[in-house]
């Protein structure tokens, strides 16, 4: 019997999601015993064309990272949905939109001022700003049109299974390939992580006092943060209330305290908006005043609470 | 061309807002009003399923402070408020979209009043901008980045 196709491909990516792939180590061997990887751009020479000749439906599994900025990306995001049976999106970039996602905040004229002009390294006495086409020498270049909002992987293609994380944990990766290959998946649609939130399994939620009261907002990088204590009872925020689990808490481990990139715990489609709730409501505020100098101590409150979800967040997420 | 008439979503708690008026009579001077019980009970949640659901703002009426049956439902709205207007400015959508008074009104005749002043100032700010990329890179933070 032939083996069953998978294609791995990243989009709009950092690299980190196919190194996540990489980190399975020897059992990276075993996964190329039993599948036909058709496809994995970081690792291995196959071209676009020859996924485009395949049979719809023929690739078994396609994990998709990163998320979708450019025309060239949502090509290939509709190519390799059509051609295959089941669509991973892997990482929080093709979940949640990631970190990319937070150019939302500004326009595609900002980003290109930026880049092309107004940053102190570039050198750029002519003005040239990328073209989808352009001609040279009596030919014709083109590049991808560079849209003017980042998209998450299921804004443009329909997704099976979502994995979420910056990156995943290499055993979540292994558990989502075995579960496709061995047919025990969950319903479609299904985030292939627990549902409960991080606090849930911290380490550190043992230290945690009967109420938790912050009078002072701090920075990790202000403080030196106890290594055994909840972060929260120290003013640090910290976003495992409203964060899923199974992250493996790398962050937690290295005093880091959650930034959320496993996304929304399940059920929750905001997990900004839940976080405001679950915070405001540890804050040990005695008047007015009090609650606005804490508040405010809170340096970019959307990067904090959107660091990976802003293009599927209700308040920013595009429509139709 | 019509006016714009700006939706506003108007949670009060009917523990001091219009509890001696039938809430039939009331309800129907005020639209999209949602008695409940104690504002502290309204998640961050709800509020940014009004937005979603189409509402320009939101207004929560809550119990004089010191006065919430539950003993600070009142005042743990107005914490999430504060926030969620802090979170909403940093977004880029007007803080002004959300609201909150605690006082109290045992026959309700003011809410109506409350929710045209807020339709009123919502008028001057229009529709709420979803999705759309902020206006403009500020000109501080080009230069905070060392640009010119």
């Amino acid at each position: 019997m032939a083996k069953p196709k998978v294609a791995i491909c990243w989009l709009g990516a950092c690299g980190g999601c196919d190194e996540a792939v990489v980190d399975i180590n020897e059992v990276l061997l075993r996964v190329a015993d039993a599948v036909d990887l058709i496809l994995w751009p970081v690792a291995l020479d196959f071209k676009y064309d020859s996924v485009k000749d395949m049979k719809d439906g023929e690739i078994v599994l396609s994990v998709v990272n990163g998320n979708v900025r450019n025309s060239e990306q949502e090509e290939i995001a509709k190519l390799l949905r059509e051609k295959s049976q089941l669509v991973l999106g892997f990482g929080a970039c093709a979940c949640l939109g990631g970190t990319p996602g937070l150019a939302n905040l500004t326009t595609k004229e900002d980003i290109f001022n930026w880049v092309y002009r107004d940053a102190p390294t570039v050198v750029n006495p002519k003005g040239n700003y990328p073209q989808t086409s352009s001609r040279v020498n009596g030919k014709e270049l083109t590049l991808p049109e560079f849209y003017d909002h980042v998209y998450a992987l299921n804004d443009i293609i329909d997704v099976d299974y979502y994995l979420p994380g910056c990156p995943p944990p290499p055993y979540s990766v292994m558990y989502a390939v075995s579960a496709v290959l061995e047919n025990k998946l969950p319903p479609k649609g299904s985030t292939l992580a627990p549902h409960r939130a991080l606090c849930d399994t911290c380490k550190r939620n043992k230290s945690k006092p009967d109420r938790l009261a912050i009078k002072e907002i701090k920075r990790i990088h202000e403080v030196e943060a106890a290594p055994d204590t909840c972060f929260l009872a120290q003013g640090i925020i910290c976003l495992g209330p409203a964060t899923r689990d199974g992250c493996g808490e790398s962050c937690i481990d290295i005093n880091i305290p959650c930034r959320g990139c496993f996304g929304p715990v399940e059920g929750v489609a905001d997990s900004g908006a839940k976080f405001v709730s679950a915070l405001a409501s540890i804050l040990d505020a005695q008047s007015e005043e009090d609650i606005a100098r804490i508040v405010d101590q809170i340096i970019d409150p959307v990067g904090y609470l959107y660091r990976f979800s802003l293009p599927v967040s209700i308040l920013r997420k595009r429509r139709g | 061309m019509s006016q714009y008439k700006p939706k506003v979503v108007c949670f009060s708690c009917k523990f001091g807002w219009g509890y001696l008026t039938d809430e039939d009579t009331l309800s129907s001077k005020i639209e999209n009003w949602i008695p409940i019980i104690c504002t502290g009970k309204i998640d961050a949640t709800h509020m940014i399923d009004a937005f979603d659901e189409g509402a320009d703002g939101i207004l929560i009426l809550g119990c004089p402070e010191g006065d919430c049956h539950y003993q600070d439902g009142n005042y743990e709205a107005k914490k999430r408020v504060y926030l969620l207007r802090r979170l909403l400015e940093s977004i880029g959508i007007e803080k002004e979209r959300i609201r909150i008074e605690l006082s109290i009104d045992p026959e309700g005749r003011r809410i109506p009043q409350l929710v045209k002043e807020m339709s009123k100032e919502l008028a001057k700010l229009g529709p709420l901008k979803r999705g759309a990329a902020a206006e403009e890179m500020p000109k501080e933070a080009i230069k905070a980045r060392g640009g010119k």
